[in-house]
């Protein structure tokens, strides 16, 4: 019985602990001093990358040095889940005052009216310092739904090494053409190693970004009427893929269940001459590649309308709710100038929006090669027409991503490919 | 006279049953040789459980960054006054459940079995809402709150079979010898019990620690954060997985629920040892 009056013991001195411990609220849950004294606005930041979290700190730390009467406090979310969070934040009526997400996450955010319009307030030099095709990934029914900051592009990695030894010189263009990635993919082929290796076990957004440089944009219109199209321009991507790993041979069969990290073990051991994977993934390799492999970033894949890919930015949103929009633009306004937004791509190892933040980067970067190709990339990236389209989300997720992977593995042929996407937006979109 | 096992039938169990741990141990030795390997070291193709060079910096970095340890403190806090309160208020219950009879158990039977057919993600924003109005939203006495509701019906469901598994004949003894229906649950139900009361308490220990969902939408402030909301942190857009640091993490979060184990253990199975009716 003793035991049992032991445990009865630790049962109160628990529940008493929750009683000091527990019913305190966090410090999320105040929102921003509605009276006397400087205003808080909460920054939900969702950076993950050590370098990166200390840049934001920087930079936050900084205007809250200047700015005694505004202060931001960061409160550091992660992506995993972000989306539940958000929705439930907003519908709740918590959602903190500044949204850091990306442009095709905000979508259904800003068509549901939680996101204030940027019209007016983004400061006129950083409006006219980022290209009008990344405006256009932000811009829902004319409203600017969030300021654009880092982007990312597919590229080529190839070892260098490898590809002398097929005798293939390093392409060193502006771009390069799908043919001449093919040819070289084939001709790097050999018993012991396969030419490319990609990771696309998730392939959706890769095909979508990829397509635009054959004029595959999908969805045409807007919102719930938004209609699809599958055509020669959509499919030119997952054909050419499909091929190179069953035709040609030269795609290493099981990179495509992988991720893009998965790949990377195989391109760092050998066993792949190149591997195709987001920009950010050049820090990654500066830091984990032996030492002694020979890797070099090659131009942007151009396809028959040119080296052009889909801009899904980071983005940084103000929610609509919040009492200190004007505040928050100014902060945002002063977060994204061009030092600033470049210490976090840099960071980040993601190209940034604007072209002074691009220019700062480049002097970050000084002669290293991988860096000027990633932002080489970054001249032709466009706001893509799925960022319009009410529930892409939902057709990527539920249609999109299992008949490319199908396709991918080779069990469904083109044809079925394209009416599954088709009928399946039609199922999706009601 | 009970025959002797042959040698070999010996040896051979044994190694079926070493093969079995290995299999399931696998996974934590991965986890262990992943949390001492370089950065380099794990993005290389080779697979050796013994790290080519031993690299302690992950579980610095892991306790560095992320809050990890406050969000330990607040797990431990959660997990352990949510085991306390979910079998306190399940042991009268279960009790009730399995020896009322009529209408009104059927009703609770049930309620129970409905209460587990909801998914989460269909409640969680009413859920939200009801918290917020109560001032709850965004502290841990509102997710133990939501944790002991949400694991009430299993530790219900699991108790009244431990209760429904002890002879009545026992209590009818008790009371033909004058016990009161208190005396009767705390001298001889209670006792009886405690391998059911060990087994349900592990089950809504290990539950909260490990649980994500929730508390990643119900708490808001980095400083309240549980540990799963901290580990997850560690991957980040577009797959990019800090592994080193999330396996060291992992492993640190991994020792409470060992421990917890450890010393339940015990009791379990000293208490399903203990006899009840003779024969």
């Amino acid at each position: 019985m003793k035991r049992f009056r032991g445990i009865g013991a630790i049962a109160l001195a628990g529940v008493a602990a929750l009683a000091l411990a527990g019913c305190q609220q966090g410090s999320a849950s105040g929102g921003g001093g509605e009276g006397d004294g400087p205003i808080t606005l909460e920054f939900q930041s969702l950076s993950d990358q050590p370098t990166t979290q200390a840049a934001v700190k920087e930079i936050v730390d900084q205007w809250n040095t200047d700015n005694p009467d505004v202060q931001v406090s960061i409160v550091q979310g992660g992506w995993d889940g972000a989306y539940d969070k958000l929705i439930t934040q907003f519908t709740g009526g918590t959602a903190p005052d500044i949204i850091h997400f990306e442009a095709s996450s905000i979508v259904s955010f800003a068509q549901d009216g939680y996101l204030a319009d940027l019209n007016d307030l983004v400061a006129p030099d950083l409006k006219s310092d980022i290209s009008q095709g990344i405006w256009d990934s932000v811009t829902q029914d004319g409203k600017i739904i969030a300021y654009p900051s880092t982007l990312q592009s597919y590229m080529v990695f190839a070892n260098a090494d490898l590809l002398a030894q097929a005798g293939v010189e390093v392409p060193s263009g502006d771009s390069m053409t799908w043919d001449q990635f093919e040819e070289i993919a084939k001709a790097t082929t050999t018993p012991e190693h396969y030419g490319v290796g990609w990771g696309l076990k998730s392939p959706t957004a890769t095909v979508m970004s990829m397509a635009l440089g054959f004029d595959g944009g999908f969805f045409e219109g807007g919102g719930a009427d938004a209609s699809i199209d599958v055509g020669d321009g959509e499919l030119a991507v997952p054909g050419r893929i499909h091929d190179m790993a069953y035709a040609d041979k030269s795609i290493d069969p099981t990179s495509l269940t992988q991720s893009g990290s998965d790949v990377l073990a195989s391109f760092y051991g050998g066993k792949v001459a190149m591997t195709v994977q987001g920009s950010f993934q050049a820090t990654n390799m500066a830091k984990d590649a032996p030492e002694g492999l020979n890797w070099v970033a090659l131009p942007p894949i151009a396809g028959t309308a040119g080296a052009v890919q889909a801009a899904n930015p980071q983005t940084y949103s103000i929610n609509v709710d919040s009492p200190h929009v004007q505040e928050s633009a100014d902060f945002l306004n002063f977060f994204m100038s061009g030092d600033n937004l470049a210490k976090i791509a840099y960071a980040d190892a993601l190209i940034p929006s604007s072209g002074e933040a691009r220019a700062a980067v480049e002097k970050l970067a000084g002669d290293d090669q991988a860096w000027k190709q990633v932002l080489a990339s970054g001249e032709g990236l466009e706001g893509p027409p799925f960022l319009k389209v009410s529930k892409y989300q939902e057709w990527k997720d539920t249609v999109a991503t299992p008949a490319l992977q199908q396709y991918l593995a080779d069990q469904i042929s083109k044809d079925q490919l394209a009416t599954q996407l088709t009928d399946g937006w039609a199922d999706v979109n009601g | 006279m009970i025959a002797r096992r042959p040698r070999y039938a010996t040896v051979l169990m044994y190694a079926v049953l070493a093969a079995y741990l290995v299999f399931l141990g696998f996974p934590l030795l991965w986890l262990l040789s992943a949390s001492f390997k370089s950065s380099r070291e794990l993005n290389s193709l080779s697979v050796n459980l013994i790290p080519i060079e031993w690299d302690f910096s992950n579980y610095a970095n892991a306790l560095d960054r992320q809050n990890l340890v406050t969000a330990f403190g607040n797990s431990m806090l959660v997990a352990i006054v949510t085991m306390i309160v979910a079998v306190l208020l399940s042991m009268p219950m279960a009790y009730a459940l399995a020896r009322l009879k009529g209408r009104l158990r059927a009703a609770g039977t049930v309620w129970i079995l409905i209460s587990q057919v909801f998914p989460t993600i269909l409640i969680i924003i009413p859920l939200f809402l009801v918290l917020r109005s109560l001032q709850l939203n965004d502290t841990l006495f509102g997710l133990i709150l939501v944790y002991v509701t949400f694991t009430m019906p299993f530790t219900l469901w699991m108790l009244q079979g431990y209760v429904a598994a002890i002879p009545p004949e026992l209590e009818e003894a008790a009371e033909m010898d004058g016990a009161g229906r208190f005396t009767i649950l705390r001298t001889v139900i209670l006792p009886l019990l405690a391998p059911g009361l060990v087994a349900t308490a592990m089950f809504t220990f290990v539950s909260a620690w490990n649980e994500f969902f929730l508390a990643l939408v119900l708490l808001q402030s980095p400083e309240l954060y549980t540990l799963p909301i901290a580990l997850r942190s560690f991957l980040g857009a577009e797959g990019q997985t800090q592994l080193g640091p999330l396996a060291a993490g992992a492993i640190l979060a991994t020792i409470p629920s060992l421990v917890i184990f450890g010393i339940l253990q015990k009791k379990l199975t000293g208490g399903m040892l203990a006899g009840a009716v003779k024969g």
